[in-house]
């Protein structure tokens, strides 16, 4: 990639084709500018329920702290197995369960365990870029399936039989997805279903955004259908759903001796999630879920006021149908993502993370995340506005 | 329809031949200056991410345990805090040695042998193919008669050194990156857990790869868990 400005410092420049590094030296670069308005990282900003910090320090004062079992203590295993009954429609119980140290770690163990070199896991695009990490560090390949804004980021299921080839061993599915806010659904599910079953396919399916998702959308999870019991690995955590970030702390529901495997691999490379952390996720989990209702109803008017002032500057996207991101079509202004966005920064102080820090096909988008105030998100797209406008006009 | 027992296809073979777990549930009595820290830092609603390397007051506190006991000079950029030791070493090993090398660790090897087994690298005891060795590991129970002849391999073949300071005892005064020569290649590592063990906070210090390091720990878990840290502040503090 070339990037023409060459006010664009050598820490940005340096990482620019590395979409993760690249997100890390946007943020370190923000924080020189003392009044930024961050909308980049995807970390709620809005407080842990205080019902789970109580639960927390209840734990901690009664000193109930010591190591728990590396898959994670049994009575949040039950809980999650529980709620994977209810609410997703899986057949798993405590055993098919295990706590990672957040949904990165879960999805670093899960490659870890699942593939050898040489194997391809299919993957759309765009996408998280730290899947690329944790397909990589096992050795295997990454095969990316295109997903496009006139089907708003769906996942076509002849585009996944397209890319299958005899190294395919995984499908990844990310519903509601990072960054697009696209939502696969549930009638592609059932074809791509179909598609895994038909060639032995395991499916990956990351659901850390179940929770958030807009105007009547629902969430689906691939591995409730049948005959997909036995191939799907569902990746989930507290971190979204309750605003806690901090306290590294994820789940996976698996088959048995995969969770076993699984656990075998996190004793050797972390060790338990911290003991803190799985009571703060059964304090979450069997508590009251209205906070949750309440940071959905924020959420949905924070992506209203967005969607609206990014309308309002003529940028278009696909309206996200979950998550907190809009994947904005920045091509009007004329001119790479990352450099936009590095001008946003300096001109305007907002920091917006690049399309290609999603993957490199993705100079023309931004990901413009909803995790601040209203009030905030209103004075970001005030700030904007002008520098939106000056390189329009530079670029004709 | 019951629970999923078995996957559809094979497992990677990196997971076989791994280590049976061996789960540690004791815990000492957790002081009350950790408690008391933890306590405020969810009051003061310290629980989302932390900054990648960890939070600086931790990090300040590993470059001054290593200047005090060692006289090694780190800055807070060269620390980054784990999830315990447990991360340090995987991440270590890792990111210095690739599948077929070979890691040189004259003592107990237990607590790396699973790692090295995941990354698929030869654990030996002896440097009959110094070539072939990647990465010196000691701890502060190998004797320093036992360790001369293989720092001196070190230097001449450009091992990393990774020196695991989670069990050092307190009249510990050794530290091989002493030795300007090799200090570039040593990666110190310890933890709190012996303290605080359910709370999984532990560090890495120091070597030109101490950027690299600390990204793959990026890659693997983002940051360690925010009130952990918080709560080594009770610890180190005092």
């Amino acid at each position: 990639m070339t990037l023409l400005n060459p006010n664009i410092p050598e820490s940005v420049r340096a990482v620019a084709a590395d979409g993760t590094q690249l997100r890390y030296a946007l943020m370190e670069l923000s924080a020189q500018y003392k009044d930024a308005i961050a909308l980049g990282r995807g970390d709620p900003d809005l407080a842990t329920p205080p019902h789970i910090i109580s639960a927390v320090q209840d734990a901690i004062r009664q000193q109930r702290t010591a190591l728990t079992p590396v898959a994670g203590m049994t009575e949040l295993r039950q809980a999650l197995a529980k709620k994977f009954q209810l609410e997703n429609g899986l057949s798993v119980e405590a055993d098919n369960i295990m706590l990672t140290t957040g949904g990165q770690e879960g999805l670093f163990l899960l490659m870890q365990t699942l593939l050898d070199p040489g194997d391809e896991v299919l993957v759309p695009d765009p996408r998280y870029t730290s899947y690329d990490e944790a397909i990589e560090s096992a050795g295997a390949k990454m095969v990316m399936i295109p997903t496009d804004h006139d089907d708003a980021f769906n996942l076509r299921p002849e585009a996944v039989e397209a890319a299958i080839t005899p190294k395919t061993k995984a499908l990844l599915i990310v519903t509601p997805s990072n960054p697009t806010g696209g939502i696969v659904t549930e009638e592609r599910l059932r074809e791509i279903a179909k598609i895994a079953i038909q060639h032995n396919l395991i499916v990956i399916s990351d659901e850390i955004y179940e929770k958030f998702v807009y105007d009547g959308w629902k969430h689906f999870s691939i591995g409730s259908l049948p005959g997909m019991e036995e191939r799907t690995i569902t990746l989930n955590g507290f971190s979204k759903t309750y605003a806690m970030t901090g306290f590294r702390c994820g789940f996976v529901a698996a088959p048995k001796n995969f969770v076993q495997a699984m656990t075998k691999v996190k004793a050797v490379t972390t060790g338990p999630v911290a003991t803190i952390s799985q009571w703060a996720g059964l304090a979450a989990l069997t508590g009251s879920q209205e906070p949750i209702r309440e940071f959905h109803r924020i959420y949905s008017e924070r992506r209203q006021v967005m969607m609206d002032g990014l309308l309002d500057m003529g940028l278009s996207f696909s309206e996200p149908r979950g998550a907190f991101f809009l994947w904005t079509d920045c091509s009007s202004v004329g001119m790479h993502s990352t450099e936009l966005s590095y001008l946003l920064l300096k001109e305007a102080q907002v920091l917006i993370f690049p399309g290609t820090g999603f993957g490199e096909n993705w100079g023309g988008y931004l990901r413009i995340s909803i995790l601040q105030t209203t009030d905030l998100l209103k004075e970001a797209l005030v700030r904007m506005r002008p520098v939106l406008e000056k390189y329009r006009a530079i670029s004709g | 329809m019951g629970a999923p027992q078995t996957l559809t296809r094979p497992l990677a073979e990196r997971v076989a031949g791994l280590p049976e777990v061996v789960e540690h549930t004791d815990s000492p009595a957790i002081p009350q200056a950790v408690i008391d820290a933890a306590v405020q830092a969810l009051a003061d609603g310290k629980t989302h991410y932390t900054d990648r390397p960890g939070i600086l007051g931790l990090r300040k506190w590993v470059t001054e345990y290593l200047q005090q006991r060692f006289n090694v000079a780190l800055t807070p950029n060269d620390v980054t805090i784990t999830c315990g030791a447990t991360e340090a070493r995987f991440v270590t090993i890792k990111r210095l040695v690739k599948a077929g090398e070979k890691i040189l660790c004259p003592g107990d090897a237990i607590t790396i042998a699973g790692a090295a087994h995941l990354v698929g690298t030869m654990i030996v005891r002896q440097a009959n193919d110094p070539a072939g060795i990647r990465l010196l590991y000691i701890t502060p129970h190998d004797s320093f008669d036992m360790l001369h002849p293989f720092l001196e391999l070190a230097t001449q073949y450009g091992w990393w050194i990774a020196y695991d300071l989670a069990d050092a005892p307190s009249d510990l005064t050794f530290h091989p990156a002493q030795n300007l020569a090799l200090a570039s290649k040593v990666v110190s590592m310890g933890s709190l857990s012996h303290i605080m063990p359910g709370w999984r906070v532990g560090w890495m210090a120091g070597s030109e790869m101490a950027d690299k390091l600390r990204a793959y720990k990026q890659s693997m878990t983002i940051c360690t868990t925010s009130v952990s840290q918080w709560a080594g502040m009770g610890v180190v503090d005092k």
